[in-house]
């Protein structure tokens, strides 16, 4: 035993009460608690669910839109015997936009969503998908045909979800997807015809609509509050709009796309 | 008369009481001390075990429920069930055969072990008697004994045997036939366990599959191994926890605090009440690579290992510790030691970014670091080399002279066959050493073409720059370009000048070919397109995007000349003037004029005309050719030209850089400061390096760091530590000059290397670690198998960037494939290739051929060989030959392939596979040609796949079958589709409908496909894609020059 420590004999009562009390230091103790699941919200009651409905006109005039060539593939080029030409654009005789998705973007909160039984469809047929746009539900089955007589893959290339890309030759089973996360909008592919071009939104909800021949959408059943409306056009981008709907009501969303405006 | 009592005597006249009081009390009070220190005092980490037995068997009590939940759940999951299911089911079905089996093996075991104590008492018997036979000493005893043995083996062996039905029988054996039987229940038994194990193969695979899936859907522990961990928390021992490795000396008590650190479950902070000391590992996979049992603690944390007193004797804080624990910020530093020769390594970004901005802001320049930018050093050893072995050649060349004089004056004919055979031997030895010598010549010129500086050729600056922007330029070059690699010198406004004015007159006068005017807007799709922005950023301060490793481009235009622009994209690494390192001096066209030789510097003309030597003929930028035509260059170097701010000020005049007064003192003043170290310089190319060697700069004793000034107050807050040290140093480096009154030469001359907190935090992470070896070499990771190859190799891919266009490791993006442009379906498709697993899908050979020219054509330099549908360009980096073997080799070892690559033998296609192999390849539902290449320019102009023609020489068959079978777990994303084939009897069968010649066909679909492929010649290529292009129909053929990609 060294000197030091004998010195230090004296401070042995400190010492043993110190050791006693724990001895050691010892930071605080931490409480980490995971955050408690947000209650989900209420379900909807069908009998005050409201509706929003408009329409999406376009600001510029009816442009002259893109012709798609198949030439590459001859067994394309053959199904039509009119010209074909690309859906990225376009604008329907009444001045509105097809294939504008329009879905809620905010004010659902933490509503749940049973996923639909019904497989949404999409279809390649004369070398083009049908539909151009389409929306799911978040597991909702994606039933993908192929009625060409030629050979397409098909490959959706996501940001959030899984990345697939699988060959479907002529007269191949459907092939049956789903798309487990929300992800706005996922555009799919076919590497062997470069002009086709697919985009499906994927939701956690049932309140979405695609604009068709009169660029006019409906969204049903939605509970009464305050929404985000969004409508998103694949060339364009996207526009939002705020709505209140009260029990049983209707209101009119119409959105406007100009080439300029839905830049930023 | 009775006796007086002595009054001296001490036993009768003083009480001792008082000094045995005290002398008692100081051993009591001594006692406790020693009891203290014992139990308390010298054994802090006891109070540690005993909290961390209290905290884990809490958590273990809270995580046994959870986890059992977690397993629970998946075993009722509906996929865990099935397999349960088929389990049982299988068990089931064996349990008659296998209870019969073991009803069987039960009556068996109780024969068995009757006969057993029955025949070893024999054995024992007989062997006793045949020792005293071997042993006897007469004959005739020997014979008495041979008969008593076999008398004895005549028996009778009484056993009881045991019957099934309960009873005994009786049975008498001779000796051989209880031997026999016994050999024959033995072997029953063992026939009866096999049939067991066959009776029970299919339960048993299920089995394996059940619990195979249950380890794979928990996450984990099972509630058993956790019950495991509870009863060894339970039989716990409080002592003190040692790894002890004898041959090195190590001895690590550390777990004896940090008792945690290696359970197998994961212990955050929280889950043992905010005790950081009880967490487990943060780095299991780590752990696993280096086994705590090997490789202790204190050798990557540094700290005293053996220390267990207090916290800060054990983390080796202290005044006579030279190797303390190193800070968390730092801790990668441990890494170094033992991995100083990875420039890149797992599990080390911190340590890897420091060793990357050491080599690429140039730090390199001036401070050497084994292992760092050495090929000058080791072009020199590699000459030296060369010389020793002409002087052996020479030697050898005269000792066969006086051999064979030797044997022309020979005595015998035996003597003189030996001085003859000598010679002989000699000179085969001479041919051996030419060979040698060969090779250091290849291996000269390839580390001559290696040697590359951080800075640019300094030469060139009257053909490329815009004088006046010089002194603006070093006055603080941080200010013109923020991103800049060059540091800021702390120049006087008289040295600034100087420097400036000697850099100007040292510039080759030169006159460059005078460019038109290219298109910007062109040149401006080339920048974003042909991969300029994985090395260069443009755009200033948030709007910069790009890569870091190369200068931003965002002001080039206000500094470069034109034409000097064009050269440098056209082709980097043409030189105005080649130098000579014989001569010294950089030569012109009079040099090659006076032997009558034209001017012309390339890689083919690359020897000097006065002396032979190989010349540098290529500046030592690492930035490649692009193969690019001089339109497209003119087109870039025009849209480059507008990269500049909105009317810049012109800058100050500076005429004095042209006074002849000025550049001398300049000279001086470039020397001083170790220009040269970063770059080439007129008359100062063979320049050292200027600062500290900092190879082991992290174990310098502190003494030698020149805190100067700083030295007591560092010492006394506490700072006077290698890390303040090159952290102050590093912020600032003249920080350690302040209040100090010196000339100015000796002042100090680092220059400000504009870092950021961050890089700061890697670069004195780098230097921490770089220490004197303090463990045997055994410890140090220098492989000498493939591992080597892929240690060298990263060192090439680092310093070309080779990350910026291609992931090279898995999980970590290229640079490119982080920029906008590249996030969408098509920018995508526009990705150059992923590297990941290269080496399994190239052959080594074609490689070689490929990095020496990507463009694989003599001719057709404009374009990328493999992939022509790219925009983005593989560049030629000019490699060296050594360069190329070893990214070969890495890439190789990567993929662990065996060197050399033998390519295996496939087996000729028949007539009938060739048929039937056409019929698949062309077939509507596997179009390999739409999508792949063919050569025609008119197709080719869609395709979005390599040509088939390359597969032969190109690729692997092994992996190319991996390939077409399932692309995307190759390469995820690809445009190459995934369930071409399926599955169908242990084959892969193509799983479109079968062309009606392939009905019938046993073999393996895609095997079949890849021998075709490996055999596929240009011309049934052609006339494929021509049958293709027939079957379309009239109208369309012929027009495809008109698609139009819809983007």
């Amino acid at each position: 035993m060294t000197t030091r420590k004998l010195l230090g004999s004296a401070t042995i009562l400190a010492l043993v009460l110190l050791a006693a009390c724990g001895g050691a230091e010892k930071p605080a103790e931490v409480a980490e608690k995971p955050a408690a699941e947000a209650p989900a919200g209420p379900p909807v009651d069908p009998a005050t669910a409201a509706t929003v409905t408009g329409k999406v006109v376009y600001k510029d005039g009816k442009p002259q839109p893109n012709r798609i060539r198949m030439d590459a593939d001859a067994a394309c080029a053959a199904m039509h015997g009119t010209p074909v030409f690309s859906h990225e654009v376009v604008v329907n005789d009444n001045g509105t936009l097809r294939y504008v998705f329009v879905y809620v973007k905010e004010g659902l909160d933490n509503r749940t969503f049973p996923t639909p039984k019904e497989p949404a469809v999409l279809d390649q047929r004369g070398c083009l998908y049908t539909p151009h746009v389409v929306g799911v539900q978040t597991n909702q089955d994606v039933k993908i045909l192929n009625s060409d007589s030629t050979t397409h893959n098909i490959h959706p290339v996501p940001t959030n979800n899984r990345e697939w890309n699988t060959s479907m030759p002529p007269g191949a089973e459907p092939l049956v997807k789903n798309f487990p996360r929300e992800e706005l909008l996922i555009p799919v592919k076919c590497n062997v015809h470069p002009w086709m071009k697919s985009y499906i939104g994927v939701l956690k909800h049932p309140f979405f609509a695609v604009t068709g021949i009169d660029g006019t959408f409906t969204l049903k059943g939605l509970p009464p509050g305050e929404y985000t409306i969004a409508a998103w056009q694949e060339k364009f981008g996207a526009v939002e709009q705020k709505v209140t709907v009260g029990p049983k009501e209707t209101k009119t969303v119409d959105f406007t796309i100009t080439p300029k405006a839905a830049g930023d | 008369m009775p006796e007086q009592p002595d009054r001296d005597d001490p036993i009768v006249s003083r009480s001792m009481s008082a000094p045995l009081l005290a002398a008692s009390l100081i051993l009591v009070g001594t006692l406790a001390w020693a009891l203290y220190d014992e139990f308390y005092g010298l054994r802090p980490w006891k109070p540690y075990q005993r909290e961390f037995i209290r905290l884990y068997t809490r958590y273990l009590e809270k995580a046994i429920p959870e986890q059992a939940a977690a397993e629970q759940r998946v075993r009722e999951s509906e996929a865990f069930q099935k397999l349960e299911q088929q389990f049982q089911a299988a068990e089931a079905a064996a349990a008659p055969r296998v209870s019969e089996i073991d009803r069987e093996i039960r009556d068996l075991d109780r024969r068995i072990s009757v006969l057993t104590d029955v025949f070893q008492l024999a054995r024992g018997k007989i062997g006793a008697l045949t020792y005293r036979a071997e042993t006897a000493s007469s004959q005739r005893g020997k014979e008495k004994l041979l008969e008593e043995i076999q008398r004895v083996k005549e028996g009778p062996f009484r056993a009881r045997l045991p019957v099934p039905d309960g009873t005994v029988e009786t049975i008498n054996y001779t000796f051989d036939q209880l031997e026999e039987e016994y050999n024959r229940l033995k072997q029953r038994k063992a026939s009866l366990i096999a049939d067991r194990a066959v009776a029970l193969e299919e339960a048993t695979a299920w089995r394996r599959q059940r619990d195979a899936y249950l380890q794979e859907h928990l996450v984990g522990l099972t509630e058993q191994q956790m019950r495991g961990l509870g009863r060894g928390v339970q039989s716990f021992q409080i002592e003190i926890k040692q790894i002890n490795v004898p041959d090195t000396q190590l001895v690590d008590r550390c777990e004896s605090c940090h008792v945690g650190i290696r359970e197998p479950v994961t212990l955050s902070r929280a889950d043992m009440s905010g005790q950081a000391v009880f967490v487990t590992h943060p780095n299991k996979a780590l752990l696993k690579i280096h086994d705590p049992d090997r490789f202790g603690c204190s050798p990557c944390h540094g700290g005293n290992g053996r220390a267990t007193s207090s916290i800060e004797k054990a983390h080796g804080q202290y005044k006579h510790w030279l190797w303390p624990l190193s800070p968390m910020e730092n801790v990668e530093a441990g890494c170094q030691q033992c991995h100083g020769r990875d420039i890149v390594l797992e599990h080390a970004e911190v340590l890897n970014h420091g060793k990357e901005l050491f080599r690429l802001r140039g730090c390199i320049g001036c401070h050497r670091f084994e292992g760092f930018d050495d090929e000058r050093e080791r072009l020199q050893a590699t000459r030296q080399y060369i010389q020793q072995l002409l002087a052996q050649r020479a030697e050898s060349e005269r000792e066969i002279e006086r051999s064979i004089q030797l044997g022309d004056a020979a005595a015998t004919n035996e003597e003189a066959q030996r001085h003859y055979a000598q010679a002989e031997n000699l000179r085969v030895g001479i041919s051996k050493l030419d060979a040698e010598a060969e090779q250091l010549r290849i291996q000269a010129a390839s580390l001559l073409r290696e040697e590359k500086r951080i800075g640019p050729n300094l030469k060139e600056v009257r053909v490329k720059l815009r004088r006046d922007w010089i002194p603006v330029w070093l006055e603080n070059p941080h200010a013109w370009r923020p991103t800049t690699k060059m540091p800021r010198f702390r120049l006087r406004r008289d040295e600034l000048e100087a420097i400036a004015a000697f850099i100007w007159q040292s510039g080759i006068e030169a006159k460059l070919p005078a460019q038109p005017p290219g298109n910007p807007t062109r040149g401006k799709e080339l920048f974003e397109t042909r991969g300029c922005l994985a090395c260069h950023a443009r755009g200033e301060g948030e709007d910069a995007g790009g890569g870091s490793f190369a200068a931003n481009l965002s002001r080039v235009g206000e500094k470069t000349n034109y034409n000097y622009l064009v050269r440098w994209i056209h082709n980097p690494r043409e030189r105005t003037r080649p130098y000579c390192s014989l001569e010294k001096r950089d030569l012109g066209p009079e040099d090659y004029a006076r032997k009558g030789l034209p001017f012309v510097l390339d890689l083919e003309h690359s020897t000097c005309p006065n002396d032979g030597e190989e010349l540098q003929v290529q500046s030592g930028t690492v930035m490649p050719s692009l193969r690019l035509t001089w339109e497209e260059a003119r087109d870039l170097a025009s849209y480059l030209m507008t990269q500049r701010r909105q009317n810049p000020p012109p800058y100050p005049k500076a005429d004095y850089m042209d006074d002849p007064n000025l550049k001398e003192q300049g000279k001086f003043w470039v020397r001083h400061y170790g220009c040269a170290g970063c770059h080439e310089i007129a008359g100062l190319e063979e320049e050292g390096r200027i600062g500290t060697d900092l190879t082991t700069e992290g174990s310098k004793p502190i003494d030698r760091l020149d805190f100067a000034l700083f030295t007591i107050p560092a010492q006394r807050q506490g700072w006077r530590t290698h890390k303040n040290f090159f952290e102050r140093k590093l912020a600032d480096p003249a920080f350690f000059d302040q209040g100090k009154i010196r000339p100015r030469t000796e002042q100090l001359k680092m220059p400000n290397p504009n870092v950021t907190p961050g890089e700061i935090r890697a670069l004195t992470t780098f230097l921490m670690g770089s220490t004197e070896p303090a463990f045997p070499q055994s410890y140090f990771y220098r492989p000498t198998d493939q591992r080597r190859d892929i240690q060298e190799g990263w060192w090439i891919v680092a310093k070309y960037n080779c990350m910026g266009c291609h992931q090279v490791r898995i999980g970590k993006k290229s640079v490119l494939m982080t920029l906008a442009a590249y996030q969408t379906p098509e920018g995508k498709d526009q990705l150059p290739p992923p590297l990941i697993g290269a080496g399994a899908r190239l052959n080594p050979e074609w490689m070689a051929r490929f990095l020496e020219n990507p463009a694989l054509s003599a001719t057709d330099l404009n374009r990328n060989g493999v992939r022509t549908y790219l925009r983005a360009r593989m560049p030629t980096f000019n490699l060296s030959v050594g360069e190329i073997q070893k990214l070969v080799r890495f890439f190789q070892a990567l993929s662990s392939q065996a060197q050399p690559y033998i390519p295996p033998k496939l087996a000729p296609l028949t007539d009938r596979e060739r048929l039937m192999a056409e019929q698949l390849f062309t077939h509507p539902a596997a179009p390999c040609l739409k999508c792949h290449a063919t050569g025609d320019p008119a197709h080719d102009r869609t395709a979005i796949a390599p040509n088939f023609l390359l597969v032969k020489e190109r690729l692997k068959p092994g992996w190319t079958e991996r390939w077409i079978i399932d692309p995307a777990g190759i390469i995820p994303g690809t445009a190459m589709p995934s369930g071409l084939f399926r599955r169908e009897g242990g084959r892969w069968v193509f799983s479109g409908p079968l062309p009606a010649g392939v009905h019938g066909y046993p073999g393996d679909h895609a095997e079949l496909l890849v021998r075709y492929m490996f055999q596929l010649s240009a011309e049934e290529q052609r006339r494929l894609s021509g049958r293709l292009a027939a079957s379309a129909p009239a109208r369309s053929a012929g027009v495809s020059a008109n698609l139009v990609q819809s983007h």
